[in-house]
């Protein structure tokens, strides 16, 4: 591997497959997954690798038409184009999870047309109740025992505090490149993060800690990193795995130096606690802690007081990232981001913070007319 | 001409039976409103809720059903685009943005829109949303929170994957689950309300309920008679009592009338439309805005014999030595959501949300399908595809698409539906004669 740091990272941006078909030709498993809740430390436990399945902006959609309606999620819809197409040929099995309507179904729809030698689909509640902690660890069982006899070992209580070691280790790791984009002018840009963060989705654990080092060593000590501009901005909402449309703001006189995204902090943010049962911190971890809409937060005595209790994580990202705008976006057909976006318009409001709704259906061709919007924006915040 | 367009589908008289029960649901959630009694909003729960909630005095009004009111009295345009200004996406639910529509006329006029249609619905003193089947049942409410200062509560309801829910303890532990999530709903009404439920009220309801899913889904089973008694448009005119009212003994004397009246059809041999031509099933909820199409369609010997399993009551489940009312109702809404992989040919893998298709394809003898893709419903419409190739490969009934909406009018097209329906005619002639070279009945 002769690249290191950004430069490892935006060939692993790249050419996401590479990695794991080298290794795969060397023995080890893959185990692809959807969205940032089948708790992956189980996963390496029993010494699988991690692949997350993504969907690519820049590859029309041409197969899955004959499986799924064009009225829904159109990163899902890409994501299973690319499988009906042989691009995730290399996973071994797949993890699903109840984490939207459109992705539970599309990931039985994963196992009934693309066949994977293992899949397991965990249901998360929908709400955080003692109860849904009880709920999900039950699940947590049943998917460590298909695990568990697909491998053909045991996962021990021992291994798997050692993998929440080291995926803890990346949260940590994520956080510090994180910290990068504090400075005015950030020291590292939003589409060298995003790079970064699909590399890391795209090869093993301890081989993203190590890039990641690189990359912080790198980007403390290079002389050119991005020019300051006059919008700092935060992007909330549906996933974004392709740097056209972060690539989009930064051309235009931003800098994009936080997310709320799932292919950004939201996967990486919360660690999980180190409990006496290993189980009991990953069920919090991803039952509680990852701030995804998909998640129903109880609501409180006031209007106010919700938006305080769902929104206010991210008053705390725009006071620590110096953020004077958000750019909140989601995909068409995203029920989940899209229910969420009055209210949030009023939170933001309400703090005084700029923001700027905008709607794509996830292709390079769609993002054109966002320009103008985009540009009227930042010469209003800016 | 219009009176024998009328004629071309031969109603069921009992479904008359079933309007002014709804009407009566709209306006004494209104007068109990006034009358100072609480008033919650409700998703559908697939009955996990609804008894609870009469249980303790509470009146339950329905916004989906309250979408498809508006939709068919012509209401519901002026209330899509109110929630469009309000800054919501257009592609969500349809039902949603026309709930949000009106609650914003409400709002802004301190009381219930005067054009309403059945006399709108009363401010919630809560809403009950849920987490069965789709996104909306739990994000409309809380979105509705920047109008109503009242809580929300999410019932859940567990979706373990197909394979996992046959998994030894899967079964027990979603049970375990839905209990203790029930019993918790019931403290959380009681607090709010400051009274306790009536579990003899709520034991009743539910021994009336069960009869009433017992006689309704015998009557659906005599559908599948050549020709079929009741046509699709009798069964979503019937179907609503058995979402809202199922405890009430009105409706179980209501559904036994319907039984009554498609078993003396089938005695005598009488179809839904005469001269029965083609059997379809029709595949997911209709255009309720123009409901109309169908008498078109049964003008050229279409009758269509059933409709997606998710608006029919299941098979009848065993609650021997279940006592427990909350695990009553837990046993039952979870048995209806499993048994949409039941009658499963050994040998065949499920295929997963349009097993029911290929199950009633063949139960029903359908000689094709007609999906109708609602632009604005994910839940309804993601597994349509996956339907029509299971549908044609195992059971070798062709499909039809037409895309509409269930609030919108303006995104269905009758006139070309009406067209590609004639072209259709043929492909299903088609499939007849390789269903008979194939054996498949």
């Amino acid at each position: 591997m002769a690249e290191k740091g950004l430069a490892r990272a935006d060939e692993s941006y790249q050419k996401r497959d590479k990695r794991v078909r080298e290794l795969k030709a060397g023995g080890k498993r893959i185990m692809g997954y959807l969205c940032c809740y089948p708790p992956l430390e189980m996963v390496t436990a029993l010494d699988f690798v991690p692949f997350r399945v993504l969907g690519d902006m820049n590859e029309a959609i041409t197969k899955a038409d004959a499986y799924l309606p064009t009225i829904m999620c159109p990163f899902l819809r890409s994501a299973f184009d690319l499988g009906l197409k042989e691009r995730y040929d290399f996973l071994d099995g797949f993890v699903g999870a109840h984490v939207c309507d459109c992705g539970e179904k599309l990931c039985h729809l994963w196992d009934y047309y693309l066949e994977p030698s293992y899949y397991h689909f965990i249901d998360f509640p929908h709400v955080v109740h003692r109860a849904s902690f009880d709920f999900l660890k039950e699940e947590l069982n049943s998917f460590k025992t298909t695990l568990e006899g697909y491998a053909g070992k045991e996962m021990t209580p021992e291994r798997l505090k050692q993998e929440i070691s080291l995926h803890n280790q990346q949260r940590a790791l994520v956080r510090e490149l994180y910290e990068l984009r504090k400075p005015d002018p950030p020291l590292l840009s939003g589409t060298e993060t995003l790079k970064t963060v699909v590399a890391l989705m795209s090869i093993p654990v301890e081989e993203g800690n190590e890039l990641l080092r690189e990359a912080i060593k790198e980007v403390k000590e290079r002389k050119d990193g991005p020019q300051k501009k006059g919008a700092r901005l935060l992007i909330w909402g549906s996933p974004i795995d392709d740097v056209a449309f972060i690539e989009m703001m930064e051309g235009m006189g931003a800098n994009v130096v936080m997310d709320d995204t799932c292919v950004g902090s939201r996967h990486y943010w919360p660690d999980v606690e180190l409990t006496a049962d290993p189980l009991d911190g990953i069920v919090h971890r991803y039952l509680a802690d990852i701030k995804c809409p998909r998640t129903f937060r109880e609501t409180t005595e006031s209007y106010q007081k919700d938006l305080e209790a769902r929104f206010s994580y991210l008053r705390d990202y725009a006071e620590e990232w110096k953020v004077n705008g958000v750019i909140l976006q989601s995909m068409k057909y995203c029920d989940t981001h899209g229910y969420e976006v009055p209210a949030l318009k009023d939170y933001l409001d309400g703090i005084g913070l700029p923001n700027l709704y905008l709607e794509h259906e996830y292709t390079m061709v769609a993002l054109a007319p966002l320009r103008t919007r985009v540009q009227a924006f930042l010469e209003m915040i800016g | 001409m219009a009176e024998e367009k009328k004629r071309a589908i031969n109603r069921l008289e009992s479904r008359k039976l079933m309007r002014p029960m709804v009407d009566k649901m709209y306006i004494e959630s209104v007068e109990a409103a006034k009358a100072g009694k609480p008033v919650a909003w409700c998703m559908v729960n697939w009955w996990e809720g609804d008894p609870i909630l009469r249980a303790m005095d509470v009146v339950p009004v329905y916004p989906e059903n309250y979408g498809t009111v508006c939709a068919a009295m012509g209401a519901a345009q002026g209330y899509l685009g109110k929630s469009d200004a309000e800054g919501f996406p257009t592609h969500l639910c349809g039902y949603a943005r026309n709930c949000i529509g009106y609650t914003t006329s409400m709002i802004e006029l301190g009381e219930i829109p005067a054009e309403a249609p059945m006399g709108g619905m009363a401010k919630p003193a809560f809403m009950m949303s849920s987490g069965a089947f789709c996104d909306a049942r739990y994000k409309w409410f809380q979105a509705l929170r920047r109008y109503w200062d009242v809580p929300v509560w999410v019932l859940e309801f567990p979706h373990p994957g197909v394979k996992e829910a046959a998994m030894e303890g899967t079964f027990e532990h979603v049970i375990r689950y839905m209990v203790a999530e029930l019993r918790e709903f019931v403290n959380f009404v009681e607090r709010l309300l400051g009274k306790k439920i009536d579990w003899d009220h709520l034991n009743e309801a539910l021994d009336t309920q069960e009869q009433v899913f017992r006689v309704w889904w015998e009557s659906n089973e005599l559908r599948k008679a050549i020709p079929c008694p009741m046509h699709s448009r009798d069964f979503w005119t019937c179907m609503v009592p058995c979402y809202y009212l199922a405890g009430e003994r009105e409706t179980l004397e209501a559904y036994t009338a319907v039984y009554e009246e498609v078993k003396a059809r089938v005695d005598a041999g009488i179809g839904a439309v005469a001269g029965e031509k083609y059997r379809l099933m029709f595949a997911e909820l209709p255009p309720w805005h123009s409901l109309g199409f169908f008498d078109r369609l049964a003008e050229r010997g279409w009758n269509f014999v059933i409709e997606s399993m998710g608006y029919h009551p299941p098979p009848p489940i065993d609650m021997e030595g279940v006592t427990d009312p909350l695990e009553r109702i837990a046993r039952f809404a979870y048995g209806w959501y499993t048994s949409t992989n039941i009658n499963i040919p050994r040998g065949e893998r499920s295929a997963l949300g349009a097993q029911p298709y290929v199950n009633f394809a063949r139960e029903y003898k359908v000689d094709g399908v007609l999906f109708h893709p609602l632009l604005t419903c994910r839940t309804a419409s993601i597994w349509l595809t996956h339907g029509a190739n299971v549908v044609m490969e195992r059971a070798r009934v062709p499909s039809l698409f037409m895309q509409g909406d269930i609030v919108d009018l303006t995104v269905f097209d009758e006139a070309q539906a009406l067209n590609q329906a004639e072209a259709f005619e043929e492909t299903m002639e088609h499939y007849r004669q390789i269903r008979k070279r194939e054996g498949l009945g």
